[in-house]
């Protein structure tokens, strides 16, 4: 063998797993297929959204299931203005910390304004969900949230970036900037 | 040693092929929180929790430990991960106590599971490598040539590792937390099981389990609970490489040197006397006449012998693996915290169908990798 010819081989590891979701995650995700959204009680009197099994600051168990939302506030975000071909949107969005109604945790998920001009901390904003057909209890069942009363995304970024259209919350399914 | 601990908390989940009626915090959790409530607490009065189980691989999931530190009540409080292959679980039950014994935390939680339905964790450990001849050949084809060498070197005859297949399997009827329940188990039906890897038939390996295991640890001052502690006597880990010239893969060193030190600090200069009973990390037949020469329970070339005579069985003087051991159910990563949680039990007189009668000082054992890592610790009802 020459100095330096050193041999080097592709390793690729093909391996099948799956996971049992338990009672809570699976009320969740029961719960987004069918178009709610649910969180659990915790003895403090919290509701955790996504649910878990325990008060994530105790270990307890956590209580009943509970509906929440479908609408909440944004408490944090961050615009996306070149999204990659894996993220959730083809057209400029943002990741958000969204508190549902009712709920006393954020979750993280994506809203779809058009443009980061329309977008606030604080606004209001609802789910809007794939439909009932394609749901399969993913948390993508919701495709984004968007401004509640459809009043954000259309119109202020222009032909092809509004995300929520004008249909309002919950009753579009189009992804307006894609075409 | 320097502070006394005491087991005060013991808990288990049922050990099934598969739990797809929990996630993996909720399965941990169960056993947590039996644990827990065998010793009268809660997660609140728990200083630290330790956690072990076997490669990440086997459930996919990346160091686990990270999104179970909330599930297990560890938030705002020391949480670490032990990793020593098969042995883990029993590994992981001696650095929670030694957080006792030095004086660290005055009550830990020790927790061990293994999910193994979420893929095939057989196949897992036989992984094609670059450059290497694809073996698949799971841990069974790994340890068979071991036995087949401890065959000649000893001279058993073939229905030894039959005899223990049935005598665990029997005592998993008394354990209802065991994964296999076989009620017609005899020498014929293990006989007449298909043949995995030359000398080990199917029923004379262990099964694929999910499970968990849970201990809560405390110090001499921190006692709680309703049944009395085991204290712990002695504990002691050895390892060794996989493979080194002249490496005694039969009897390994490492065990050895492990069980000295052990006997040892608890003061025991003969185990089949001194001990009332033994949870040993037995997931292949063979492995018990190979343990008991290994753990010094007779001597090198004996152990067939010992096995063969029903000392070993419940009813024997040195009863082994009351529980049906992991013969009966191996849930890897928990596996061996099962058999020093079992040992605990016993000593606590709180192993229900399956005590052995008057046991007061037992020992739990793991081993793992290819039988390179060791794992004990001895326990008693007498305070030492």
């Amino acid at each position: 063998m020459a100095e330096g010819d050193v041999l080097i081989a592709t390793h690729v590891l093909d391996y099948p797993y799956s996971r049992s979701v338990g009672p809570v995650i699976g009320a969740f995700l029961t719960g987004l297929r069918d178009g709610r959204i649910v969180g659990a009680r915790t003895p403090s009197g919290g509701v955790v959204v996504p649910p878990t099994e325990y008060d994530p600051q105790t270990g307890e168990d956590v209580g009943e299931i509970v509906e929440v939302g479908p609408a909440g506030t944004v408490e944090s975000w961050a615009w996306v203005t070149t999204p990659g071909p894996k993220q959730p949107l083809d057209h400029p969005f943002a990741y958000a910390l969204i508190r549902l109604d009712g709920a006393t945790t954020s979750m993280l998920h994506v809203v779809d304004t058009g443009s980061p001009d329309a977008l606030a901390t604080g606004a209001r904003v609802a789910p809007r969900w794939k439909p009932a057909a394609d749901r399969i209890g993913h948390v993508l069942d919701i495709e984004a949230f968007v401004l509640e009363g459809g009043t954000g995304g259309a119109g202020t970024g222009g032909a092809g970036t509004g995300g929520a259209g004008t249909g309002g919350a919950g009753t579009g399914s189009t992804t307006g900037g894609a075409s | 040693m320097a502070d006394r601990c005491a087991v005060i908390g013991v808990g288990q989940t049922h050990l099934k092929a598969k739990r797809e009626d929990v996630s993996i915090p909720g399965l941990v959790r169960e056993a947590a929180q039996r644990a827990l409530a065998d010793a009268e607490l809660t997660f609140a009065d728990i200083d630290a929790v330790v956690i072990g189980k076997a490669p990440d691989m086997f459930e996919g999931v990346m160091m686990p430990e990270l999104s179970l530190a909330a599930a297990l009540g560890a938030v705002g409080k020391p949480m670490m991960r032990v990793h020593t292959a098969g042995s883990v679980g029993g590994s992981t039950a001696l650095v929670a106590a030694h957080l006792i014994s030095s004086g660290i935390h005055r009550r830990v939680l020790t927790v061990a599971y293994e999910k193994q339905s979420d893929s095939d964790a057989m196949w897992a450990l036989s992984v094609p490598q670059p450059f290497a001849a694809p073996l698949l050949a799971g841990a069974g084809g790994y340890f068979a040539p071991h036995i087949r060498a401890y065959m000649r070197r000893s001279g058993a005859p073939e229905h030894i590792g039959r005899m223990v297949a049935v005598k665990d399997r029997r005592n998993a009827l008394k354990n209802p937390y065991a994964h296999l329940h076989l009620e017609d188990i005899d020498m014929k039906m293990v006989e007449e099981s298909i043949m995995l890897w030359d000398p080990l038939r199917y029923l004379e390996a262990c099964p694929s389990s999910d499970g968990a295991a849970a201990m809560v640890l405390a110090a001499a001052d921190a006692v709680s609970g309703s049944y009395p502690p085991a204290w712990v006597h002695g504990m002691a880990m050895r390892s060794e490489p996989t493979m080194f010239a002249g490496r005694d893969q039969v009897n390994p060193q490492a065990g050895r040197d492990c069980a000295a030190d052990v006997y040892r600090q608890a003061g025991i200069t003969d185990p089949r006397a001194d001990l009332d009973m033994a949870e040993v990390y037995v997931p292949f037949s063979w492995y018990e006449p190979m343990w008991l020469e290994n753990l010094g329970f007779c001597p090198e070339g004996e152990g067939w012998k010992l096995t063969e005579s029903g000392a070993t069985a419940l009813d024997g003087d040195i009863p082994w693996n009351a529980s049906g051991g992991v013969l009966s159910s191996n849930p890897i990563g928990a596996s061996g915290m099962l058999r020093f949680l079992e040992a605990a039990m016993q000593v606590r007189s709180q192993a229900g169908e399956h005590q052995v009668e008057g046991a007061r000082r037992a020992l739990g054992h793991a081993y793992g990798g290819g039988s390179q890592f060791f794992a004990m610790w001895v326990v008693g009802s007498d305070k030492p």
